[in-house]
């Protein structure tokens, strides 16, 4: 038997907070409500942010824990069943007076619900069903909710969640599933792909019903999510990416998210700790290289390949590329068509479009593309004005990446106190192979 | 000779300097709409004072809409909010501008234009603050159960703020204070929300706030501390997205 001390409220949000913030996700775009008068909340297209924690991520949502006393053993979570940590759960009750009373005060966009496995998925399910229902339709809540849908709960359960919230998603976890079933003994592959693929024939089903009823419910609007954990287990960049594909080609997901692997256990099978912190810059590459599939049509293996599996440290995966292919360059600002033009380092979706309205009332040259929102020093290597670039650049892979590099090209945290490092080795008298010479 | 046309730092007033200067039928070097009290003086030119009226601000919102489209008044009337002495300049150039190409509701395409650059500069300026303020802006409840907010933003955003705070929290009493330019957003539960301007009230009022404000504040605080990861500390990362001028009115650096 357990003998606890009833925890306060504030106690519980910092257990349930603390132990949610390695959820990756906290966006509050994808959908656009009106409120409708009566109760309070209003979703906005393109998300709002409410704050910055000091690590430099947004907060947008309430993102906690419904409860961390979990089942599971899943090696690299802080609350799998063999950490001693504190344990909390809330009621449906608190979770509604918390989300109400931040949101009216518009500390929050709304509420991201998680949840640890207690006694079994469908009994969790439960729960998070009663909370959504009561902030739904008893607060009547009209503000943005994302939740988890637990793997292994019914399909009857996930569907009827569904209709509550903006959006769903399930934790891929890890890419493949031999990591997965190395580091999350109790969850398989199968059990987080089945929901998956439900919540996206539901969601197929109900556009067709709301073509033919206007104001029928409307099943997560928002679209479905999910996230990976990066540098806990050997795949490599190339791997991960692909599965990234294939999830916004077969699934239609929205957003796949991925998180730096942060060494919260310790276990023997999750790689050692070096001292390094969580691989950042992998991280930061693989959200760009994920931008380049969804916003700026390139694919998985134009960007990675087998034989160079891993993204350069030193540039963005587009800049990457495009030294690659120098034969396509430079491309003529006034005529190139839109694909070719996202292509271009430096010139964003936005600029994009902007240059291809704008060439329609003028021809542009430089000081326009600046004034437009054109990084021009990382473009002015891949682009002519009129036939002519901004300086005679010669088109060699090595040149363009040597004035790259010494135009001030921010380098990533990571390269840069790599090259630190190196250097006061060396002084402090160690020689090429790392064997003290004095 | 060149005219300089002087008005107040208001939609109405700009858009009558900007009646007058388009009924006298010059050219775009020949005048200038400048700001009173923003104004800089220069050599060989005609200061005139408008005669600022509800009609000609009228007229002059119907030529845009009527020539120039919706969305290019929906631009040019946000960057007319914005706090730049020369916006008055910059969409009369744009609306002289538009008359030489073939079609005026493209104008806002014309990027390579300075004045239309300059006006899209200011809308996009006008834009990003209402969005960070959407964000970042706080209420608190005061004794008497009304929100209150108190902001200081650079642009007069409170006529782009106050239909997002109305359609989101329609049945709750909320004011909203712009300490810049000292002027308030009313709205009362279920009814339309109006602009207050030119009035004081009384400040000592807005510090009093109920009992449960603290408890919300402390709850606030400790999520926003407990939600960041140690490991990936990053303050200037923070800052980049979350400035320290709106810092000051939130209560979790508070």
């Amino acid at each position: 038997m357990r003998i606890q001390e009833a925890l306060s409220i504030y106690d519980k949000l910092n257990i349930l907070t603390d132990a949610a913030k390695y959820d990756v996700a906290c966006t509050s775009s994808g959908t656009s409500r009106k409120s409708d008068g009566t109760g309070i909340g209003s979703c906005e297209q393109s998300g709002i942010c409410h704050s910055f924690s000091a690590d430099g991520r947004c907060i947008s949502l309430l993102k906690i824990l419904f409860t961390n006393e979990c089942i599971y053993d899943c090696k690299y979570c802080v609350n799998r069943r063999s950490n001693d940590v504190a344990r909390a759960s809330f009621t449906p009750d608190e979770v509604c007076t918390l989300t109400m009373e931040f949101y009216r005060r518009n500390y929050i966009e709304g509420l991201f619900l998680s949840s640890g496995i207690l006694r079994n998925p469908d009994y969790t399910m439960e729960l998070l069903y009663a909370t959504l229902y009561r902030l739904r339709r008893e607060c009547n809540f009209q503000g943005y909710i994302h939740v988890k849908a637990i793997p292994g709960a019914s399909p009857e359960l996930v569907q009827r969640l569904g209709f509550l919230a903006d959006r769903m998603s399930v934790n891929l976890e890890l890419a493949t599933s031999e990591s997965l079933r190395a580091l999350a003994p109790h969850k398989t592959r199968k059990n987080i792909l089945t929901p998956m693929r439900l919540v996206q024939n539901r969601m197929t089903e109900n556009k067709q019903e709301l073509t033919l009823y206007r104001n029928a419910p409307r099943f997560v609007p928002a679209g479905q999510s999910t996230q990976m954990i990066i540098g806990a287990t050997p795949e490599t960049d190339y791997q991960i990416i692909q599965v990234a594909e294939s999830l916004y080609q077969k699934f239609e997901l929205k957003r796949v998210f991925y998180s730096a692997f942060v060494h919260v256990n310790n276990d023997a099978a999750l790689p050692a700790k070096t001292g390094e912190g969580p691989p950042l810059l992998r991280e930061h590459r693989l959200y760009q290289a994920d931008w380049l599939l969804r916003y700026y049509h390139f694919r998985a293996e134009e960007l990675l390949t087998e034989e160079n599996p891993n993204f350069n440290v030193l540039f963005d995966p587009k800049c990457n590329w495009a030294l690659k292919h120098l034969e396509e360059f430079p491309v003529e600002v006034n005529r190139a068509d839109y694909k070719m033009l996202l292509r271009v380092p430096g010139i964003g979706y936005k600029s994009a479009v902007r240059i291809v309205k704008a060439r329609r009332l003028g021809t542009l040259d430089f000081t326009d593309l600046k004034k437009i929102g054109v990084v021009l020093k990382r473009a002015l290597y891949f682009i002519t004005c009129g036939g002519r670039m901004m300086y005679p650049t010669k088109m060699d892979e090595d040149y363009i990446t040597r004035n790259l590099l010494a135009a001030g090209e921010k380098l990533p945290r990571e390269v840069r106190e790599m090259g630190y490092r190196q250097l006061s080795l060396f002084e402090g008298g160690w020689n090429e192979n790392g064997i003290c010479v004095q | 000779m060149k005219t300089v046309y002087v008005c107040s730092d208001t939609v109405t007033g700009i858009f009558s300097g900007i009646y007058d200067a388009w009924k006298s039928r010059k050219r775009e070097e020949e005048c200038e709409i400048a700001l009173r009290g923003m104004l800089d003086q220069q050599l060989f030119c005609d200061y005139v004072e408008v005669e600022e009226t509800e009609h000609k601000a009228a007229a002059v919102e119907a030529l845009i809409r009527k020539h120039l489209g919706m969305r290019a008044y929906h631009d040019i009337y946000h960057a007319v909010l914005s706090a730049d002495p020369k916006k008055g300049d910059a969409v009369l150039g744009t609306m002289l501008t538009a008359r030489e190409i073939p079609d005026s509701t493209k104008i806002m395409d014309h990027l390579s234009h300075p004045k239309v650059e300059k006006v899209f500069e200011l809308y996009r300026n006008v834009f990003g603050e209402t969005h960070s303020y959407k964000g970042f802006l706080r209420f608190r409840e005061l004794k008497n159960g009304v929100l209150y907010a108190g902001i200081e933003p650079k642009n007069q955003i409170l006529t782009c703020l106050a239909p997002h705070f109305a359609d989101r929290l329609p049945t709750e009493n909320w004011m909203i204070h712009d300490k810049t330019h000292k002027m308030f957003a009313v709205h009362e539960a279920g009814k339309q929300w109006v602009i207050l301007w030119g009035h004081t009230l009384d400040e000592e009022v807005f510090e009093q706030v109920s009992d449960r404000e603290e408890e919300y504040t402390r709850l606030w605080k400790g999520f926003c501390q407990t939600i960041a990861i140690e490991s990936r500390r990053n303050p200037r990362c923070q800052l980049q997205h979350l400035p320290l001028r709106y810092r000051s009115e939130m209560v979790e650096f508070g």
